[in-house]
């Protein structure tokens, strides 16, 4: 094998496993499948093409294959897509392994671009984006090579040193330009329709479920999956938050689980259409990412008005409706990956309910207690509040009491008979949801309403929006205060109540989010609005700073470097348009002579370096070669046409094409009887 | 003295001038056995207007072929021995007193015919090879403020000895440049040797042969030729094959403007041994290493024959690499 050949069948293969593993990456092939390939691309590399011997025989081997995976798709445990994609695959793996000839060489890149179409349909995450490039940068690399390896004699060394740096320089050219291009073109959305993965790691959160339940085992607060961001008007400007940003509430407890009462209010869906509020609501407008892969609208508490939700699907953006849930809980009412929607919430301090503006229903359910109720709770809760009955106080006591008394942990009790009892008196230990039913329900002993909330705590600052982690989902407890309404009271102690993970991981994580979330914003999503979205803030003027009143109307110095961008790029349009102009349109008889030269090219006629037709003619002449009685005449008459002046006239060229053609179908019969 | 009248002259056609051509061809042929290429392009530099510098050994045919130029064309000849004691006077001609009237009288030199052989022009001092130079260029002789035309057509054919340099004064680059074709016979094959020895002994070579044409068709032939078109790109092809001996990293100096014009009017007369009215880019090329080898100057130190050698061989490998028009 000649140098240069085998770094080419290691670019090629390696291109088909970029390719391969852009759809590996949505995690929907069978694993088998990933099995099968992973082996045939490390045997490849390898250069162990043990198929090469025996072709058409091991070509059997997919049909089983195909058999398989067909019966896959009857048993419906594989989508037809998906299935399709992992034959895909095992044919190039099936290509890999073959005797690595110019025609196999054709097929693996061909069954490569199979495979990176398949990943699109699949999946449309950053992970494939990178898998896409390296696919392209690899076979365009292998593609290179093989034309130079082609333009190489036999027997000589192939320059690989040498063309490898322009050929990278090449590549990375038509990258920026494939980018550039991305990102100017006018673009179309269309809607794949395929079985999509969700983005990037999944969903992260739970979401909200209509109970939650005390008990479960294993550890949680360790996830730093960014759910949610929002920027905040007025902005608190502080890096974290101190906030509480309510999911849902609570008010029925069993002794197991935490249930909504109220009335089921389903089928009325709002399109909310939010108008600037009073100057003392705060203003948020939220993003839920993928990663928060629930429903419900959260928004800071105490949330006043929810509304303009926005989904985003694959097709683009559009507006969804809104519903409301039991618990004070507001759902989208159409799935989406992500969401947008604007809310504006009371300062803290409370609700501003009172009892009597809630549902009778709901009055009661606030002073519920669980029938077996262990009665140390309510001992306990009295020996604690020693006869304090404000409400407000005597919640924060019995917190100050639970912070002091009990301790956290992350890890979860597993399911017990009394799981209140068992985290006040037996355990000592627990989780948020602990301290937040304790507390609920020591103050329902002493007669005073209160509720369960669920929903997120903190806030981290991030590009002048704040964004909230998975594991910041947190619980805590309303406290009804006659004339003002519920107030939040949180039993937890505060070093516990937000996102318990590594620095260095949240940090990787939402470093890996961010670049995600670019992604899915400026690539998957990327549309022909976003691109009007581009120009537009290139050219907007500048938005006043407080304080910064200059009299300047001047368009923003952006504007002027995308002006100077924008007329370079025209300067280099018109350079290249006015060269390709400039260029002298062939003379008819050139066309004539190179459909000449084609002939006798296709005919295998030898040709000398630099020699013209008029040379080969005369030299055809001299030799006495069969053809020139034939190309003699055509030779003068393009002569002539060329250089004397007097144009063929109309169907002469294909005359004279057709007698050479003649004469050389002639020679050739000739020659082979 | 009086040139011919062209009305006189018979009109050609391209396919009769090249019978024309091809005949006088043939006659040098018979002088001049077995070197079809050389004859061919003494008849194209006789077409195109140009002198011509044989270089070769003594006894190689360099006489007898002008002398079978001459004939075949029915010109006037003579035949100059270049010395070391040649003066401009002796071939130019010159004031003679004449008793009778008690005037000078002006006396023309051998220069004065139609085709001149001058033979050994690098022996030769400078002042007479200039003399036969500015003749060549001009077709004029001026001697004492009088100036006297040379007859038409006025051809020049020059020899020289380019192996044995002892006692000459080499011809300058600037002068060589006035000859279009320069050229060398080589040895002839060995049977047409053989056939020379069996049948030069009965006639000598001028007598077989015959006068095919006169004065005037060389005259004619010659309008002929210059009218040829000459197409933009062919005359562009010329001057980037100018350009690239200019621009060539083994050539101190390439070809000049009057080499441009000359290769042009070579390259025309060549078109019309295809009987075409026009100049193809193969024409060009056919012409391109007689007429321009001699013209450029090596940067390496060889003399001569090598020389030229390496100069035909640097302008073929340029006639491959500049594209020619398609």
């Amino acid at each position: 094998m000649r140098p240069g050949t085998r770094l080419r069948l290691v670019l090629r293969d390696l291109g088909t496993g970029a390719a391969f593993t852009s759809m590996a990456v949505s995690g929907q092939l069978p694993v088998w499948t990933l099995a099968l390939f992973a082996l045939a691309l490390v045997c490849a590399l390898a250069g162990r093409r043990v198929f090469a011997k025996r072709e058409k025989l091991t070509a059997l081997l997919l049909l089983v294959v195909a058999a398989a995976l067909g019966l896959n798709v009857l048993a419906g445990a594989v989508n037809l897509v998906v299935a399709a994609c992992a034959f895909a695959g095992l044919i190039s793996a099936h290509r890999l392994l073959s005797a690595p000839d110019s025609a196999t060489d054709g097929q693996v890149h061909l069954s490569g671009l199979l495979m990176v179409a398949g990943g699109a349909a699949l999946s449309g995450e950053l992970v494939y984006g990178l898998f896409l490039v390296a696919f392209g940068v690899l076979s365009s690399m292998a593609l290179a090579l093989g034309v130079v390896e082609a333009s190489v004699p036999e027997g000589e060394p192939v320059p690989v040193r040498q063309v490898m740096r322009p050929l990278a320089t090449g590549v990375a050219f038509a990258v920026a330009g494939a980018v550039a291009f991305f990102i100017l073109f006018p673009r179309l959305n269309w809607n794949m329709m395929g079985p999509r993965a969700s983005p990037g790691l999944g969903a992260a959160s739970a979401g909200f479920s209509n109970t939650v339940r005390l008990g479960g085992t294993g550890t949680i607060k360790g996830n730093p999956r960014i759910v949610l961001r929002s920027t905040l008007s007025p902005d608190p400007g502080k890096e974290a938050l101190d906030a509480y940003w309510l999911g849902r509430t609570y008010d029925i407890f069993d002794g197991q689980e935490w249930t909504s009462a109220g009335p089921q209010r389903r089928g009325s869906t709002f399109m909310v259409t939010l108008r600037p509020g009073s100057e003392d609501l705060v203003h948020q407008r939220v993003e839920l990412l993928p990663a928060y892969g629930a429903r419900t609208l959260v928004a800071l508490e105490t949330p006043s008005r929810l509304g303009n939700a926005v989904g985003q699907h694959q097709a683009g953006s559009r507006r969804v409706g809104i519903q409301e849930q039991p618990g004070g809980e507001v759902r989208f009412t159409d799935p989406a990956l992500a969401y947008t929607y604007e809310a504006y919430s009371r300062p803290p301090g409370g609700s501003g309910h009172e009892l009597k503006d809630l549902p009778a229903e709901e009055q009661d359910a606030l002073l519920t207690i669980p029938e077996d109720l262990d009665p140390r709770v309510a001992q306990t809760a009295a020996r604690v509040l020693n006869g304090e009955r404000e409400p407000l106080a005597a919640a924060q006591k019995l917190a100050g009491w639970l912070q002091r008394e009990l301790t956290y942990t992350l890890e979860l009790s597993g399911d017990v008979e009394d799981p209140l009892a068992n985290f006040l008196f037996v355990r000592k230990a627990g989780h948020c949801e602990h301290f937040a039913t304790a507390l609920t329900l020591m103050l329902r002993t002493q007669g005073i309403r209160a509720r369960l909330a669920t929903g997120f705590f903190g806030g981290e600052r991030v590009d002048g929006a704040y964004i909230v982690r998975a594991g910041d989902a947190h619980a805590w407890t309303h406290v009804l205060v006659p004339g003002r309404g519920f107030v939040t009271v949180d039993a937890t102690p505060p070093a516990h109540r937000a996102s318990q993970s590594s620095v260095l991981l949240q940090r990787l994580l939402s470093f890996y989010e961010a670049v995600e979330a670019r992604w899915r914003n400026s690539v998957v999503d990327y549309s022909f609005r976003d691109q009007m979205d581009v120009a537009r803030a290139l050219v907007r003027p500048p938005q006043r700073r407080g304080g910064d009143d200059s009299p300047s109307r001047l368009p923003p110095l952006r504007a002027f470097g995308a002006a100077l961008v924008a007329g370079m790029g025209a300067y280099a349009v018109w350079r290249l348009l006015s060269r390709f102009l400039d260029r002298e349109r062939p003379h008819e008889a050139t066309r004539f002579v190179d459909a000449v030269e084609a002939q006798l090219t296709a005919a295998r006629v030898q040709r000398l370096e630099g020699e013209t037709l008029e040379d080969l003619d005369a030299r055809l002449t001299r030799e006495g070669h069969p053809l020139s009685p034939a190309l003699t005449p055509v030779t003068r008459r393009y002569l002539e046409a060329r250089f004397g002046g007097r144009p063929l006239k109309q169907g002469e060229a294909s005359q004279f094409l057709g007698g050479l053609k003649r004469a050389i179908s002639a020679e050739s019969r000739r020659r082979a009887s | 003295m009086n040139q011919p009248a062209r009305v006189l002259s018979p009109v050609l056609s391209p396919a009769s001038a090249r019978s024309v051509m091809e005949r006088i061809a043939t006659q040098l042929g018979r002088a001049v056995q077995g070197k079809e290429p050389q004859t061919q392009l003494v008849v194209t530099c006789l077409v195109s207007g140009g002198h011509v510098l044989l270089e070769d050994v003594p006894g190689v045919g360099k006489t007898t072929l002008a002398e079978a130029l001459a004939r075949a064309c029915g010109l006037s000849f003579a035949r100059v021995q270049f010395t070391a004691d040649l003066m401009p006077a002796d071939i130019l001609g010159a004031q003679v007193f004449h008793a009778q009237t008690a005037t000078f009288q002006f006396r023309p030199g051998p220069l004065f015919r139609q085709l001149v052989l001058a033979d050994e022009l690098n022996r030769a001092p400078p002042r007479t090879q200039s003399a036969l130079l500015e003749a060549m260029a001009q077709g004029q002789v001026s001697l004492d403020g009088a100036t006297y035309p040379l007859p038409a057509p006025f051809i020049v054919v020059a020899t020289q000895n380019p192996v044995d340099f002892s006692g000459t004064y080499p011809l300058p680059d600037s002068q060589l440049d006035r000859f279009m074709v320069r050229m060398s016979l080589g040895h002839p094959a060995p049977d047409v040797e053989a056939r020379l020895l069996a049948t030069r002994g009965s006639t000598p070579p001028l007598d077989v042969v015959e006068t095919v044409t006169g004065p005037e068709e060389v005259a004619s032939l010659r309008t002929l030729a210059a009218e040829l078109k000459l197409d933009g790109t062919v005359a562009d092809y010329v001057v980037r094959l100018a350009k690239a001996t200019r621009e060539h990293g083994d050539i101190e100096r390439g070809a000049s403007t009057r080499a441009v014009l000359a290769l042009g009017a070579a390259a025309r007369a060549q078109a019309l041994w295809d009987s075409r009215d026009f100049v193809t880019p193969g024409d060009v090329r056919a012409v391109l290493v007689p007429c321009w080898a001699h013209r450029v100057l090596l940067r390496s130190a060889v003399q001569g024959v090598t020389a030229r050698d390496e100069a035909a061989h640097l302008l073929e490998e340029l006639a491959r690499k500049v594209p020619a028009p398609r």
